[in-house]
């Protein structure tokens, strides 16, 4: 693997990450992600009641709305809904509970790059702070070939403008399966190969991200005593 | 408990568990599940352990998923035939029968409405039929289970039900040394209070409703203003 000398991000991996737990007070869960300069809201309700049309006897119906940044959704919006809908379908561990429903919501805050990938990890937040049962977690990663034929892993919006092919993938925390692929441009099925392999080994950070903020939010929430006593800020938390 | 907590995420196996399990029966708890021989979680959290045999992950779910046995607090959404639908928060509405009551019989109906708030337990959990809910025990005695009339409801977090349920848990006995009052907690994260004038009624249900963002240590702060905001 020669993802050494690709790129200026390819040394360091992904932007910074961060996330805060609950911002939305009604939903099952909440989180603000953000990637970089790239920021998504994500909340989960569920289970609770479907529709008679939607009702499935063998396990939950999955729901995804996906919000940009200013009006309607429009076909770009629909088409990224309905990858995360794929996505979530498969990780979900529905036969927990038939007969219901889960939703999920997505509202763009942001759009610096990468925001596919962006709106997959804060998804799969919301989905664990929510509680909602899943087989197994997941990560995505995008990746763009830029002018000089470089390989940079998860790009800023101004990497991006000139860029010869785009890659979204998305990997499973047990087994590193894929889940998802999406592709745009021109490119060889060998860089392709590169190209996943690169994205299968940042997406392990993604996880051990998952993993440190979620026990930052629960060790938080047991020692709550320490003198913080701001009204607001007692259940969200940042990292 | 004590040691260093494990955190455990979706699809992981638990070891610690399986290890368990070689030499006794053990009771998974939520967030874990059984696929052939292996542990394996389904939630992410804390894996929290109670001697001898229980497990589960600690998570601060909001939705009520009803179990066995659960104290909950509904609201009376509707009356089909010799059934009362009862809003419990959960993703079904439950059912409750109209012969549930003690002394209940078929000439002598309990007088329900929808909004009513009805403090029952839960009959029947499964996910695939509606959760069924009782007022009276097995001997037919309604104990402290029924019609809440008057006072004052409102939803908390489901940690805090839990919390306020905890055998010697220091919240309710603080309370109760500042003023006399009624109160009802539901595991599904509700809760009706009632005291002898409406604004006690409020003050108390702020204060229960702060220890929501509390530290066990500022239970005992918080409690005593009460007194002091009430005295005022």
């Amino acid at each position: 693997m020669n993802n050494s000398e690709n790129g200026k991000h390819s040394k360091e991996g992904l932007r910074e990450m961060r996330c805060k737990f609950n911002p939305l007070s009604r939903s099952d869960g909440s989180v603000m992600f953000s990637q970089g300069a790239t920021v998504v809201i994500a909340a989960v309700l569920g289970p609770i009641e479907v529709k008679t049309q939607n009702l499935s006897i063998e396990g939950s119906y999955m729901e995804c709305n996906y919000r940009p940044k200013a009006g309607l959704p429009q076909v770009k919006e629909r088409i990224r809904e309905a990858a995360i809908k794929d996505v979530l379908e498969l990780a979900v561990l529905s036969e927990a509970y038939p007969r219901a429903k889960m939703s999920l919501q997505l509202q763009e805050l942001e759009d610096r790059g990468s925001i596919d990938a962006c709106a997959l990890n804060a998804a799969c937040l919301a989905m664990l702070i929510g509680g909602l049962p899943l087989k197994y977690s997941f990560a995505a990663v995008h990746c763009i070939i830029n002018e000089e034929g470089e390989f940079v892993v998860d790009p800023e919006l101004s990497e991006t403008k000139h860029q010869r092919a785009s890659f979204t993938f998305a990997f499973d925390s047990v087994d590193g399966n894929l889940l998802l692929v999406q592709t745009k441009g021109a490119f060889k099925v060998a860089q392709f190969n590169d190209i996943e392999c690169i994205c299968r080994s940042v997406s392990a950070e993604i996880f051990s991200f998952y993993r440190t903020t979620i026990a930052k939010y629960h060790s938080r929430s047991a020692e709550q005593s320490a003198a913080t006593k701001e009204q607001s800020s007692g259940l969200p938390m940042e990292t | 408990m004590a040691t260093k907590v494990t955190i455990v995420m979706p699809g992981e196996r638990v070891t610690a568990v399986e290890d368990v399990a070689k030499g006794k029966r053990v009771i998974l708890g939520p967030g874990l599940r059984r696929v052939d021989d292996k542990v394996v979680a389904s939630k992410a959290g804390p894996l929290r352990h109670k001697e001898p045999n229980t497990f589960w992950v600690d998570s601060y779910q909001r939705r009520y998923v009803p179990a066995r046995g659960d104290l909950v607090i509904g609201i009376i959404r509707a009356r089909a035939g010799d059934l009362y639908r009862v809003d419990i928060g959960a993703a079904d509405t439950a059912s409750i029968s109209y012969l549930a009551f003690e002394a209940a019989t078929k000439k002598n109906r309990p007088d329900l409405n929808p909004g009513d708030l009805l403090y029952a337990r839960v009959l029947n959990a499964n996910a695939d039929i509606e959760p069924e809910l009782v007022c009276v025990n097995s001997n037919g005695k309604r104990g402290k289970l029924g019609m809440l009339q008057d006072g004052f409801f409102f939803k908390c977090s489901l940690n805090l039900g839990r919390l306020l349920l905890r055998e010697n848990c220091p919240a309710l006995t603080a309370l109760t040394d500042e003023l006399p009052f009624e109160i009802a907690v539901g595991v599904n994260g509700r809760i009706w209070v009632k005291a002898h004038s409406m604004r006690e009624t409020v003050g108390l249900s702020n204060a229960i409703m702060a220890l929501e963002q509390a530290g066990y240590t500022e239970i005992d702060q918080i409690c005593s203003n009460l007194g002091d905001v009430l005295q005022a």
